[in-house]
C-alpha cells in the first residue's frame, strides 16, 4: 500500500537478528565496501549528500553533524541514543528487536566517517528485552570481526558497548546522556560546548538515534543519490512511524516521507473506530503542537509540519477522537513532563509541576477563567528559557491545545462552578483507556 | 602557565565595556556598572552551570535569551540586559521559584541578607499568581551536627553540592530524586561531616543552610561587622566577625583571593564560641597562697617584674599561637632588653640557625599563594594541608583539579592529597633529610632510576613553574640544620629561584609562626632575622628549667605541657621553675604552675598584625570589646616592660609596629595603611635586600630606639657588636642519617602529627566538640599483622615507662615501620612520647570495643 519498506524490508524474516540470517540477505554488504573500498572521508560525503535528517526528533542533518568532530588523534566517541522515551514512539524498539544487525552495521560505519573508535549504544533500561538481543548479535558482530581492535583486518577500531539507562525520558536529551553515561546524574549540560567538541569524557561524539544509524548501511551501500529519490527535497528517504491512539491498527509503518498524513492514519492505520472523527492528533510525539483534523492533508515531512506550526518529532503519530477530552489530554501530557522532569533549570521544574496542578483543577472543576490565562501564560514564560527543551516539550502541545481547543477548557471550567461540590476523587478526572501512558 | 587574556570591548545596554577574553558577561557587565541577577552562578565553584535561569540576557544576533552566566564576551557583542522580553523572563524565573519556596521570611535566618528577596524586589514581578498547594518535605532537619537544612526553601541552585563534589571533595553532598521532587542531602541520610562543609552555609543564597548555632540569635539589621584575620591557624584566612550586642555571633569569609579563595574551615568558621566562654580568663591572676586569685592590674604587672626581676637574667620566653608580631616583638624585647637573656623561642623544637632561616626567607625564592594558581607543579612535602593549614588543601585541591595542575606528595603519612597527586613518596619518620638529599640528587639526574625519589622528580620539570610547599616541621629538632640545608640544596638543585613563577611556601606549626620568628622571637636571630646573640631553643629551655640554669620563663600564648614534645618533661620543668608568668585565654595545665597570669586576647578583640606564611602581613582588628577587664596584649607588655625599667615609649598598637619595623629592615616604613584590609607581602616591597646584610641589632630599649630614629648606630648589646654573634648552634648533634634500626621490641618508630581537631578550640567550642579525635595509632596493614592487632582494637603505646592509649587506625598506604600517634589530645597525647625513637606496642587489658 503506502508502505515503503528500506529499514522493514526483511522485518517479517524470522531468525533476522541472528547474523547468518541477516548476512544471507544481504547484511554487512555495506560495511565490507565502507571499510575495504571507501576512505572515511567518502562515507562521509556519502552521507552528508544523503541529506538524512536525524530520525529521533531534532531532525538535524547526520552528515553535517558528523562532520564537525573535528579530526585528529584524541579519542573520538559515537553514542547510538536508543532511550526512546518519547510518548508515542517505539519504532526503535522494533528495529533494535527485530533487526538489531542493522544498526551495529549502522553504527560501525558511521564510526568510521567520523573517526570515532568507542561507540556505545544508550539503551532505555525499560526494553530488557532488545538489549538482550542486541548483547546477542553485539558478540556475533565481535566474532564475526565487524567490531573490535581492526575491524575486518583494517586498522579501524570500532568498540561497541550496551549501556542500560535507569529510565530517564531526559537522559534522551543528548547531554543528559552523555552524563548518564559517565556515571552521573542525566542532567542535561550546557551548549556551547556542543558534544562534536566537547562530549562524552570531554571528547569530541557523534551522537545519533537508531533509525538514522539504521539507514547508513543503505545509503553507503546504494549510494546517497539514490536514497535522496525517495521522499522530498528538505526530507530525503522513509520515516518509521509508530502511530497509536484512537486508530483500528496501531504499529509501525515504514513510509515514504511528505505522503499525505492522511494515508498514514487512514489508510495504513484504518482511521478512528467506525463512527467516529479525528479530534486532535499530534504528529511528533507528545512534544508535539496538536494539529487538526484539516491538517490531515498535509504532506508528512519536516518541513510541512515546520510550517504547520508543529513538528515531525520522532514520527510517532497519535490520534485522539471526539471521545478523548482535550483537557484530560492536557492533564495526561503535563503529568508526564512533569515526572520527567530533571529539575535542573526553573521554568521546567516548577513550570511543569505549576501547570499540572492548575490542569488538575481544571479537569475537577476547580479552577477559574483566569486560570486558563495563566497556564498560556505559564507555557510562554517556559518556552526558549529552559536549559534543555524538556520544557519546551510540555509547553508547546499544552499551549496548543487550549489555544486550539479553548472552548473544551471553557466549558470543563464552566461546568465545574456552576456544578454542585462533587467527591474530590479521580472519577472527574478519568482518561479514557487509549490514552493512558503507562505511569 | 599564565595566559594572557587579550581585552574584548563589548556594548552593554548602550554602555561600551571593556574585559578581559574568557570573561563571562555576568562579570563582564559589572565593568559598566550593570548588574545582572544570578543565584547559581559562583566562579569560586569553577565553570558555570546554567541551571537557574535568572541571569538570562538578549545578544543581538541569537533568537532564544543567553544565559549571561556562561556566555564568554566577545569582540563587537552587543547585550540588552533591560528590554521588555528580558524583564518578562526575568518575571517569570522569579515566579516560577516562588511557585514552591515557602513563605519562610518570617522565620527564616536568612530573612535581610538573602539574594532570593532581593532579587524578588528587584526583577521579580511583584506578585504571584500561584494558589496551589506548595511541594513540602520534613524541615528543618540536621545534615551535620552544625548545620541544618530546610528543603522547602532550597530552591536547587546546586552550589552546595558542587561545593562538596568540586571544591572540598568530599563528594558526601548529592541531589536525589528529580524533578520538583529533588532534595539536596547524604547517602542514606548520614550526617555530613567534612572540615570545610561550613562554607555551604554561605553559599546557599536562601535559608535552606542555617548554621545551628547561629540560628534565630540574630537579625541583619541588629548586627556589624568589621573585618579581621582568623588566627586559628596559619591559613590566617581573611574573616569577618558578626557581632550583636557586642558578642560575636557569628564568623563569615571575606574572600581574599590571594589568601583564602574566599572559603574558611569549620575551625575557624565555627570557632568563635569559645570568645564568649565563661571560661574565659577575664582578669589578671596572682597566686597567693598557692592559689591564683584575682588581682588589679597594677598588682599583677607589678608581681610579675618583681618575679622576673629576682631570676636576674635567667629567664626565658616562649611565645606561640594567635600571638601577633607587635606582642612578639615586644616579648623578645623584653627578654633581650629588660631580662638580659637570649633565651626566647616560638618554636617547640628549636631549629636552623638565623643564617639559614634568612636564606630560606629569600624573596627570590618565596612563593606567594597565588603563585599556586600560575604553577605547572606543586610539590608537597612533609605536610598534610588538610590538618596543617585546611585553606592550602583546598587551594591545591583547585588548582589539580581545574587548571591541571601536575601534584607531587612526598610525606611521613598518607595525606588527604594523594588521591590527585601523580607521584608519592613516604619516608619514615625522622628520615626527611635523607629523603631531600634523595629528591635533590634525583632532580640533578644523579638518582638511581627508579625509586620513589625519581618518581616525584620526573613530576617537577626543568623550566616550568613549581611551587614546593614544606612543612616546617620537616627543619626541626636534632638535625634541623642539616634538613634545612638539604631543602636549599634540593631549591638550588632544581633552579626554583631562577624559574618564574616558583618558589618555596613554608607550612608553620602555629598561626603566626612566621611573624612571630621575623619579630625576633628566635633564639639567634632578632627582628627582621637579623643576628642576634646564640640564645637557647625550646627544648633547651626546658632542660635548663629543670637543671635550674633558667629559673623563670614567659609564656606567652603557649601550653608547653600539651603541645610540646616530652609532656612529662615540661611539666617537671614547669613545676621546678620559681616564677612563671602566663598569658593565657584559658587555664590549662601550663598556667597551672604559672605564679602570675594575665588573660589573653581572642583573635575578635585583637589589634595588631600577623604575618601570613607567605610573607603577607595581615592586620587584625578589634571587633568586639574586651570581656571582663581584659587589656590589650601589646600594652600589657609595654607596661611590664616599663615596670622592669624598660621604658618603650610606645603609646599604640601601630607605634609598636612601627617600632618592629624600624628594626626589621625588610618591614621598613610599612605602615598599617599599607597593609589595609588586604595585607601586603613584604618581598614585594622594595625595603627587601638590605636585610641579608644583616643590618640592624636586636632591641636595646629606649636608647637604641632613639639612637635608630636619630639615624646614629645603637650602642651593641652585652658588649656583642654586629656580625660578631656566635651564630645559634644547630640543635643535637648535627645527625642527619635515619635513626639507628632498633634492634629490639615491636621494632615500630614513632611518628606523631598534630589533627586538625586536637587541640583546645575544639574542646572550648561546644558545637565542635563532638569532631575531637580519641587517640589512635596509625599502623600499616603488614605492621597491624605482625603484631597481631586489628583495626579498631584499643593498645597501649609505651615508651621509657610512659604509656598512651589508643585505639589501632590501620591504613593501607602507611609506609611499614611506623606508627603515628596524634599530638595535643587532651588524654593521650602523644606528646607524651614524643622523642621517642621506638615504642612498643601492646593490646590494651579488657575485650576489644
Amino acid at each position: 500500500m503506502s508502505e515503503t519498506r528500506l529499514l522493514f524490508r526483511h522485518v517479517d524474516e524470522p531468525g533476522l537478528a541472528g547474523i547468518d540470517t541477516y548476512r544471507r540477505l544481504g547484511g554487512y554488504r555495506a560495511l565490507d565496501k565502507a571499510f575495504g573500498d571507501m576512505e572515511p572521508d567518502e562515507v562521509l560525503t556519502e552521507l552528508e549528500e544523503s541529506g538524512l535528517r536525524g530520525r529521533g526528533g531534532a531532525g538535524f542533518s547526520m552528515g553535517k553533524k558528523a562532520s564537525f568532530l573535528p579530526r585528529g588523534d584524541q579519542e573520538k566517541y559515537l553514542c547510538c541514543n536508543a532511550d526512546e522515551s518519547e510518548p508515542g514512539t517505539f519504532k526503535d524498539r522494533e528495529l533494535m528487536f527485530k533487526n538489531p544487525h542493522q544498526l551495529i552495521e549502522g553504527i560501525a560505519i558511521a564510526a568510521l566517517a567520523a573517526d570515532a573508535s568507542r561507540a556505545f549504544i544508550f539503551i532505555r533500561g525499560e526494553y530488557a528485552e532488545a538489549a538482550d538481543v542486541l548483547d546477542r548479535a553485539v558478540a556475533q558482530a565481535y566474532e564475526a570481526g565487524y567490531l573490535g581492535e581492526g575491524v575486518l583486518g583494517t586498522q579501524h577500531r570500532v568498540e561497541l558497548v550496551v549501556h542500560r539507562g535507569a529510565g530517564a525520558y531526559i537522559c534522551g536529551e543528548e547531554t543528559a546522556l552523555l552524563d548518564s553515561l559517565e556515571g552521573k546524574r542525566g542532567n542535561p549540560r550546557l551548549k556551547p560546548p556542543f558534544p562534536a567538541i566537547q562530549g562524552l569524557y570531554g571528547g569530541p561524539t557523534l551522537i545519533n538515534n537508531v533509525e538514522t544509524l539504521s539507514n547508513v548501511p543503505h545509503i553507503v551501500e546504494r549510494g546517497a543519490k539514490w536514497f535522496t529519490g525517495f521522499g522530498t527535497e528538505q526530507s530525503p528517504g522513509t520515516k518509521v512511524t509508530s502511530i497509536s491512539g484512537c486508530v483500528k491498527r496501531p504499529g509501525n509503518y515504514e513510509i515514504e516521507l511528505g505522503i499525505p498524513a492522511r494515508e498514514i492514519v487512514y489508510g495504513l492505520a484504518g482511521g478512528p473506530p467506525d463512527g467516529r472523527e479525528v479530534k486532535a492528533w499530534f504528529p511528533g510525539g507528545s512534544s508535539a503542537p496538536v494539529l487538526t483534523a484539516e491538517e490531515l492533508d498535509l504532506p508528512y515531512s519536516f518541513e510541512a509540519m515546520q510550517e504547520a506550526g508543529s513538528m515531525l518529532g520522532s514520527g510517532a503519530i497519535i490520534i485522539a477522537d471526539e471521545t478523548v477530552s482535550i483537557p484530560h489530554l492536557a492533564l495526561r501530557t503535563a503529568r508526564f513532563y512533569h515526572h520527567e522532569s530533571c529539575g535542573k533549570c526553573t521554568p521546567c521544574r516548577e513550570g511543569t509541576n505549576w501547570t499540572v496542578k492548575m490542569l488538575e483543577r481544571v479537569v475537577r472543576g476547580e479552577a477559574t477563567p483566569m486560570d486558563l490565562d495563566i497556564i498560556s501564560s505559564v507555557q510562554e514564560n517556559i518556552i526558549g528559557n529552559c536549559l534543555c527543551v524538556l520544557g519546551d516539550s510540555m509547553a508547546m502541545p499544552v499551549a496548543s491545545m487550549v489555544k486550539r481547543f479553548r472552548g473544551e477548557f471553557e466549558a470543563a471550567i464552566e461546568a465545574g462552578r456552576s456544578a454542585a461540590p462533587g467527591p474530590l476523587d479521580d472519577e472527574a478526572g478519568r482518561v479514557p483507556a487509549a490514552l493512558e501512558v503507562g505511569a | 602557565m599564565k595566559r594572557e587574556r587579550n581585552p574584548v570591548t563589548l556594548v552593554v545596554d548602550g554602555v561600551e565595556v571593556t574585559a578581559p577574553e574568557g570573561t563571562m558577561l555576568v562579570d563582564a557587565a559589572k565593568h559598566g556598572d550593570i548588574e545582572i541577577p544570578v543565584f547559581c552562578y559562583e566562579p569560586k565553584l569553577g565553570e558555570p552551570v546554567g541551571a537557574c535561569r535568572m541571569c538570562m540576557v538578549e545578544v543581538e544576533g541569537i533568537p532564544k535569551l543567553q544565559t549571561a552566566c556562561s556566555t564568554p564576551v566577545r569582540d563587537g557583542m552587543v547585550v540588552y540586559t533591560q528590554t521588555e522580553r528580558v524583564q518578562e523572563a526575568q518575571n517569570s524565573v522569579v515566579e516560577f521559584l516562588l511557585v514552591n519556596h515557602p513563605l519562610d521570611c518570617p522565620v527564616c535566618d536568612k530573612g535581610g541578607e538573602c539574594p532570593l528577596q532581593d532579587i524578588s524586589m528587584g526583577w521579580g514581578p511583584g506578585r504571584s499568581r500561584m494558589r496551589d498547594p506548595k511541594r513540602h518535605f520534613q524541615k528543618p532537619i540536621e545534615l551535620s551536627p552544625l548545620i541544618k537544612i530546610d528543603r522547602e526553601r532550597c530552591i536547587l541552585c546546586y552550589r552546595c553540592v558542587r561545593f562538596s563534589q568540586e571544591v572540598s571533595e568530599d563528594e558526601q553532598l548529592q541531589l536525589l530524586e528529580r524533578g520538583d521532587r529533588s532534595f539536596v542531602g547524604t547517602f542514606d541520610d548520614r550526617p555530613y561531616v567534612a572540615p570545610f562543609h561550613g562554607n555551604i552555609v554561605e553559599l546557599c543564597p536562601v535559608g535552606a543552610l542555617t548554621s545551628q548555632s547561629y540560628r534565630f540569635r540574630a537579625r541583619p539589621w541588629e548586627i556589624e561587622d568589621a573585618g579581621s584575620i582568623c588566627t586559628l591557624c596559619p591559613s590566617q584566612c581573611n574573616v569577618k566577625f558578626t557581632v550583636r550586642d557586642e558578642h560575636v555571633v557569628r564568623v563569615l569569609a571575606r574572600d581574599n583571593h590571594d589568601v583564602d579563595d574566599g572559603w574558611l574551615c569549620d575551625k575557624g568558621r565555627f570557632g568563635y564560641q569559645m570568645i564568649n566562654s565563661e571560661d574565659r580568663i577575664t582578669e589578671p591572676l596572682v597566686r597567693r597562697g598557692g592559689e591564683l586569685r584575682p588581682a588589679s592590674w597594677s598588682d599583677a604587672i607589678a608581681a610579675a617584674a618583681k618575679g622576673l626581676r629576682a631570676a636576674d637574667c635567667r629567664v626565658a620566653a616562649l611565645a606561640g599561637g594567635a600571638t601577633s608580631n607587635e606582642e612578639g616583638y615586644l616579648v623578645q624585647r623584653i627578654v633581650r632588653g629588660a631580662l638580659g637573656s637570649d633565651d626566647v623561642d616560638c618554636g617547640s623544637r628549636g631549629g636552623p640557625e638565623a643564617a639559614t632561616l634568612r636564606r630560606l626567607a629569600e624573596p627570590g625564592l618565596a612563593a606567594a599563594m597565588s603563585d599556586l594558581d600560575g604553577a605547572d607543579t606543586v610539590l608537597v612535602l612533609g605536610t598534610d594541608p588538610l590538618h596543617e593549614m585546611p585553606i592550602l588543601d583546598l587551594r591545591i585541591r583547585k588548582v589539580v583539579r581545574r587548571l591541571g595542575v601536575t601534584l607531587a606528595v612526598g610525606s611521613e603519612r598518607p595525606t588527604s592529597l594523594d588521591g590527585g597527586a601523580d607521584a608519592v613518596a613516604r619516608f619514615g619518620p625522622g628520615a626527611a633529610t635523607g629523603f631531600l638529599r634523595e629528591l635533590a640528587d634525583a632532580a640533578r639526574g644523579d638518582g638511581d632510576g627508579d625509586g620513589e625519589a625519581d618518581r616525584i622528580a620526573s613530576t617537577l620539570g626543568a623550566d616550568s613553574a613549581l611551587v614546593i610547599v614544606w612543612g616546617s616541621r620537616l627543619a626541626t629538632g636534632p638535625g634541623s640544620q642539616d634538613a634545612a640545608e638539604a631543602l636549599l640544596d634540593l631549591a638550588s638543585s632544581l633552579r626554583l629561584g631562577e624559574r618564574e613563577g616558583s618558589g618555596l611556601i613554608e607550612v608553620p606549626e602555629t598561626a603566626n609562626g612566621r611573624g612571630l620568628r621575623e619579630a625576633g622571637c628566635s633564639p639567634g636571630a632578632g627582628p627582621g632575622l637579623t643576628d642576634a646573640p646564640a640564645g637557647r631553643t625550646a627544648p633547651e629551655i626546658r632542660t635548663a628549667l629543670e637543671s635550674e640554669d633558667l629559673t623563670a620563663a614567659i609564656l606567652a600564648n603557649v601550653d608547653p605541657v600539651r603541645d610540646f614534645p616530652d609532656q612529662a618533661g615540661w611539666r617537671s620543668a614547669l613545676q621546678k621553675a620559681d616564677f612563671l608568668v602566663a598569658i593565657s585565654m584559658f587555664e590549662n595545665e601550663s598556667t597551672a604552675h604559672a605564679d602570675v597570669v594575665f588573660p589573653a586576647e581572642s583573635h575578635a578583640e585583637n589589634e595588631g598584625t600577623v604575618t601570613h606564611p607567605d610573607g603577607r602581613l595581615q592586620r587584625v582588628r578589634p571587633n568586639a570589646p574586651h570581656p571582663g577587664n581584659i587589656r590589650p596584649g601589646w600594652q600589657v607588655l609595654v607596661e611590664l616592660s616599663a615596670a622592669l625599667d624598660h621604658e618603650t615609649g610606645l603609646d599604640s598598637a601601630p607605634e609598636v609596629f612601627e617600632a618592629l619595623a624600624a628594626e626589621a629592615p625588610f618591614l621598613a616604613s610599612m605602615t598599617y595603611e599599607e597593609i589595609g584590609g588586604t595585607g601586603i607581602r613584604w618581598q614585594t616591597r622594595d625595603a627587601k635586600p638590605s636585610w641579608i646584610e644583616g643590618a640592624g641589632t636586636p632591641s636595646t630599649g629606649t636608647a637604641g630606639a632613639a639612637a635608630e630614629r636619630s639615624g646614629e648606630p645603637p650602642p651593641p648589646l652585652g658588649g656583642v657588636r654586629p656580625g660578631e654573634g656566635v651564630p645559634a648552634p644547630s640543635s643535637g648533634d648535627g645527625s642527619s642519617e635515619e635513626p639507628p634500626t632498633p634492634s629490639h621490641g615491636s621494632g615500630l618508630k614513632l611518628g606523631t602529627y598534630r589533627d586538625l581537631w586536637s587541640g583546645e578550640v575544639t574542646e572550648r567550642n561546644p558545637s565542635l566538640e563532638f569532631l575531637a579525635p580519641k587517640q589512635r595509632l596509625e599502623l600499616a596493614p603488614s605492621d597491624a599483622e605482625r603484631l597481631g592487632v586489628e583495626h579498631g582494637q584499643p593498645v597501649s603505646v609505651t615508651s621509657n615507662g610512659h604509656a598512651v592509649e589508643a585505639h589501632v587506625a590501620i591504613r593501607e598506604r602507611m609506609k611499614p615501620g611506623a606508627g603515628f600517634l596524634i599530638e595535643g589530645t587532651a588524654e593521650n597525647n602523644a606528646n607524651l612520647l614524643a622523642g621517642a625513637i621506638e615504642v612498643e606496642v601492646h593490646p590494651a587489658g579488657g575485650a576489644a570495643e
